[in-house]
């Protein structure tokens, strides 16, 4: 029972974590008894790796050396505990975050756990200046080329920290598409951190067993000091997959052993299939459409069917026009497209609402060939299709005809096949749904890397060349000739400037491609995808229920607010009844999350006006205590996975109560009044804020923008109560709308939306009666009935819908998340033109986006 | 002018700052660690929170917290409660539980697991097995202090590494436990009661 130990210069006991006697996942740190199965319990192959500090550096011999230098070894050892107590006090983290850990990482950070106290605070923004590089979160193919070149650009000593599940083999996102299954197959990995996400003391751990492997070197056969110091890693390419030009050889040489997954076509076996009720309100609002559109219309433009109308593709934009001009459906919700491939076509579908009156939607359909799909594309009526067009586009292959800028937006240009098409299958391709047969009951463990022949994520064309690829930069966005010629007299020359992905403005992996005239904004072009996780393809293999805990990672600041849309989405087809309890419960939950969110995104609008992290700390040490209840509810401070079909995962536990209204009553209130004193009036906020991205009333609707961002234009929408879902009408709160639309009334409606939810909470508190928080049994295995659904929350970021189709059967059809951030980036370069470089920075804090709810 | 609101700015940061001193006259620099003695982190003042002096302090964590699931096995008999139904396996969202169901000599199977892995690198500790298991025997372990130097090996978990006394489960999670228990109490009571 040997623990290797080393005794810190600060006096702390670090127990190392190699030890055979500290397998862990078992008895933690209680050293309780343990029974013995077999003999091979004991197997650490990297034992030999890692030195044993206890022999180097015992307490007392430390001491013996210090007083007494006999020996040219000893003296060097001398120096080594100097040199790298010196280097691992001061190791300074790259400040990068990929995914939801980077929210963990952030709240290392803060001030409740403060990783100033082992030197590493200071997150530079330059790979030059930092010592460790903590990838935090999904590693993607389209961003592993940067992590890479960043890599490469850190100064030796460097070393990584792989933060949680994902970063060390790809988590729970490992089969997809986009995603690397660990960033080690890329760059030498010194600390992994299990965990998903690993909580900021898991974080803290692991900075304390990197410093403890920094100990063990010796400046004697440090390979920094040799020459040369260190290779570069070589760029990753983004070919039809992604290429590690290390590979190129074996690509060559074994491309023709690749086998194709094959697509298992399983004969249903459930034989009757319910079918899902649809709303009688649903029924009647597409009655009272259908007959307004047939007078203008003939018969030929579209056919009703339930609550959807079916409309031919010629028509498509004259219908749209008409819904919004002379119907009032004037905002297109969701748009999407489901692969129907045993019907031979794609079916692109649109949601349409009417933003003065609320109330159900227009469900439109517009069905294309599988072969050649092409439909009008929408945006000359509703620009906000832009986006979400270019997103069916790259996911289906549907082309929109029309469209001012068709390309890929998730994938980049030159990917193979279009991954949301039913046939197209990932190369971790095991199943077509879960749970997959390997797993029980003969389930011997075989990593999904096993069953590649490139041992990694990856696949390429059959007969493809990798060294006739030609890597084209991807879409760069080039001066047009007409540009040169305007210049007039004085020579001033435009120049491109890349922000991001890499950028602590971004808010994570985000670029934006402004073109800049002098300090003038002329054009911006966001570029996404850097976090694009697969969740929709993965979403579709998984049975209804295993969605829960993956809604969490989409807007991974607002947990409970995504639990809440996926379940009352699939509720409408299940067509339960959720008990009192749940409901206030689920009302409770969702409105602190909306505070714990908004204060995040005040703190880090500020951060990037300039008040560089201190607004950020206040900020996050309210939201600190927030998550301490969804911990203490659901066991995770971001993760949550608390809600189910019918009702919750657990009743509240008895300390809550006390702790919510002590929160609520007194602690909350008093920190959004502090907030507010501070920065509401304060000059260099209303400098850098008044007047800056104006988005118009019109143009808002028009873009499909949502949430605050729609209020701070002066469209009074809120879905709590325009179209009430859950509990939401019994409750007394106004909606707060502001009429300037720039980036101050963003902010600030984010501070009156605090307010409001204080009221909820207030009153849910009060009124929480006993009872049940499940309707029925707790089932693992749930059946919806057949049907299509579109269900939407109201989220601290605008609106987040789930788009379900189901067959009846165990897994969703079709599974499509509506992001509320991705399409409010739709008006990220219509506001910004025109402002400084600096201001755009503001411009994109007060739109206010998480990667994981833009790419999914 | 410009100069004031900085200068406000700066004001509230130094108050912060001030108070921390305060804040150590007042309790004579030995701060109470936070959450001592309770199951909560939240303190008792109504504005700011102590720093949690990691790794000397830890924060505490709650019952329902989620790190990587364990098994458990009876303190006693030394049984392990799995009986290989293989649910756990089957809700698991990112599918990292591999289980092999035990075979008598005769080729029958039987209710025990021969082999049962969870790949920790895989895992998002969703705690869906702990949750759909019917015999209580998967559990999700509160210990988060785990980091390695290697993956490929130790992040594979296989029986012997996920398992975990009832002693230990029921020092980590006392309500659950006690919870479970009363349960198997009242169910042994209704069986005896009917053979009587």
């Amino acid at each position: 029972m040997c623990r290797a130990r080393t005794v810190g210069p600060q006096g702390i006991v670090l127990s190392a974590r190699w030890a055979p006697s500290r397998r862990w996942g078992a008895d933690g740190g209680l050293n309780l008894g343990k029974v013995m199965m077999n003999d091979k319990r004991v197997r650490n192959p990297v034992r030999d790796v890692i030195p044993d500090y206890e022999a180097e550096f015992g307490e007392d011999e430390l001491l013996e050396q210090s007083v007494l230098v006999t020996t040219w070894n000893k003296l060097i050892q001398n120096l080594d505990v100097v040199y790298n107590w010196g280097r691992k006090s001061s190791l300074w983290p790259l400040g990068f975050g990929l995914a939801c850990c980077a929210i963990e990482m952030i709240s290392t950070a803060a001030s409740r756990f403060d990783i100033a106290r082992f030197g590493a605070e200071l997150f530079r923004p330059s790979p030059r200046q930092a010592d460790v590089m903590i990838v935090s979160g999904t590693v993607t193919k389209k961003m592993v080329p940067q992590i890479v070149r960043l890599y490469n650009q850190m100064p030796e000593p460097k070393y990584v920290i792989a933060m949680g599940a994902c970063a060390t083999g790809g988590g729970p996102f490992k089969e997809g598409y986009n995603v690397v299954s660990g960033i080690d197959k890329f760059i030498p990995v010194d600390v992994y951190v299990p965990g998903c996400p690993p909580t900021p003391q898991a974080l803290l751990q692991g900075l304390l067993t990197l410093q403890a492997k920094i100990m063990g070197q010796s400046i004697k056969d440090a390979p920094w000091y040799r020459s040369p110091a260190s290779d570069s890693i070589p760029v990753p390419i983004l070919g039809p997959d992604i290429v590690d030009p290390r590979q190129i050889p074996v690509i060559e040489e074994k491309i023709d052993q690749q086998e194709e997954p094959g697509r298992e076509t399983k004969k249903k076996k459930h034989g009757r299939v319910k079918v899902a009720k649809i709303p009688e309100a649903e029924l009647e609002v597409t009655e009272r459409v259908a007959q307004a559109l047939r007078a203008k219309f003939d018969e030929r433009a579209f056919t009703q069917k339930e609550n959807a109308l079916i409309v031919e593709p010629d028509f498509l934009p004259d219908v749209a026009r008409t819904l919004r001009d002379e119907l009032g459906y004037n905002y297109l919700a969701n748009l999407t497209a489901v692969d129907y491939i045993d019907e031979g076509k794609i079916q692109v579908v649109y949601h349409l609402y009417n933003i003065e009156t609320g109330g159900p939607h227009v469900y439109l359909k517009v069905d294309t060939d599988r072969e050649d799909p092409q439909v009008p594309s929408l945006v000359p009526v509703f620009r906000g299709a832009d986006f979400q067009e270019r997103e069916v586009f790259d996911m289906f292959g549907v082309r929109f005809l029309g469209h001012p800028n068709m390309k890929r937006i998730l994938m980049w240009e030159g990917f193979e096949g279009f991954p949301l098409r039913k046939d197209w299958l990932e190369p971790y391709y095991e199943q077509e749904h879960k749970p997959f047969e390997s797993r029980w009951p003969e389930g011997h463990h075989r990593a999904a890397e096993d069953r590649v022949v490139w041992g990694k994520n990856v696949r390429y064309p059959p007969g493809w060349d990798p060294k006739a690829w030609d890597p084209a930069r991807e879409d760069v966005m080039v001066l047009q000739p007409e540009d040169l010629a305007n210049m007039g007299d004085i020579r001033t020359e435009k120049i491109i400037i890349n922000l991001g992905p890499q950028h602590p403005s971004t808010h994570g992996v985000f670029q934006m491609r402004v073109l800049l005239d002098g300090e003038t904004i002329v054009d911006l072009e966001p570029v996404m995808g850097y976090m694009h996780r697969n969740h929709e393809k993965i979403g579709e293999r998984n049975a209804w229920l295993m969605n829960f805990p993956y809604t969490d990672r989409l807007d991974y600041l607002a947990q409970m607010g995504n639990n809440f849309g996926y379940a009352i989405t699939v509720e409408k087809l299940l067509g339960v009844q959720v008990p009192e309890r749940a409901e206030y419960i689920r009302v409770i939950m969702a409105e602190l999350n909306r505070i714990q969110s908004h204060m995040w995104s005040i703190g880090f609008l500020l951060n990037d006006l300039g008040a560089f992290f201190t607004p950020s700390l206040y900020c996050i040490e309210e939201r600190e205590m927030i998550l301490d209840l969804f911990e203490m509810v659901a066991g995770s401070r971001l993760m949550v996975n608390y809600f189910r079909f019918g009702g919750l995962a657990w009743d509240l536990p008895e300390e809550f109560l006390p702790l919510a209204k002590k929160l609520v009553y007194d602690r909350l209130p008093r920190a959004i009044e502090e907030l507010d004193r501070y920065l509401t009036t304060n000059e260099i906020v209303q400098a850098r804020t008044k007047g800056i991205g104006v988005l118009p009333r019109d143009l808002a609707i028009n873009l499909s923008v949502s949430g605050h961002m729609l209020r701070a234009s002066g469209v009074n929408w809120d879905i709590r109560r325009k179209d009430p879902y859950s509990i939401y009408d019994r409750f007394d709160f106004e909606v707060p709308v502001l009429y300037g639309g720039d980036i101050f009334d963003r902010y600030y409606i984010r501070v009156l939306e605090m307010w409001q939810s204080l009221r909820i909470l207030e009153q849910a508190l009060e009124q929480l009666p006993e009872g049940e928080i499940l309707a029925g049994r707790k089932q693992w295995s749930v059946r919806v009935p057949a049907g299509e659904a579109y269900g939407h929350v109201e989220n601290p970021r605008g609106e987040l819908g789930f788009y379900v189709v189901s067959n009846g059967g165990q897994n969703p059809y079709r599974y499509h998340v509506r992001s509320g951030c991705f399409i409010n980036l739709t008006a990220l370069s219509h506001i910004a033109k025109g402002h400084k470089v600096a201001d755009v920075i503001g411009i994109l804090g007060s739109i206010d986006i998480v990667l994981g709810e833009v790419d999914r | 002018m410009y100069g004031t609101g900085a200068l406000k700015g700066m004001w509230i940061t130094l108050r912060h700052f001030m108070a921390t001193f305060v804040q150590d006259v007042k309790t004579k620099g030995r701060w109470v660690p936070p959450g001592a003695g309770t199951a909560t982190s939240i303190p008792e003042e109504t504005t700011g929170y102590i720093t949690a002096q990691y790794p000397e302090v830890k924060l505490p964590v709650p019952e329902r917290f989620r790190f990587n699931p364990m098994l458990i096995y009876e303190e006693e008999t030394g049984d392990i409660r799995c009986t290989s139904c293989g649910i756990c396996a089957k809700v698991c969202p990112p599918q990292c539980i591999w289980i092999v169901q035990a075979k008598d000599s005769a080729g029958k199977t039987i209710p025990q697991c021969a082999e049962f892995y969870i790949d920790t690198s895989i895992c998002m500790q969703c705690g869906f097995c702990s949750e759909y298991c019917p015999f209580d025997a998967i559990k999700m372990n509160h210990d988060y202090e785990i980091s390695s130097y290697e993956r490929h090996e130790s992040w594979v978990m296989d029986m012997q590494e996920l398992l975990v006394s009832t002693r230990y489960y029921a020092e980590t999670h006392p309500r659950a436990w006690e919870q479970e228990e009363a349960q198997r109490a009242a169910k042994e009571a209704e069986k005896s009661a009917v053979e009587r």
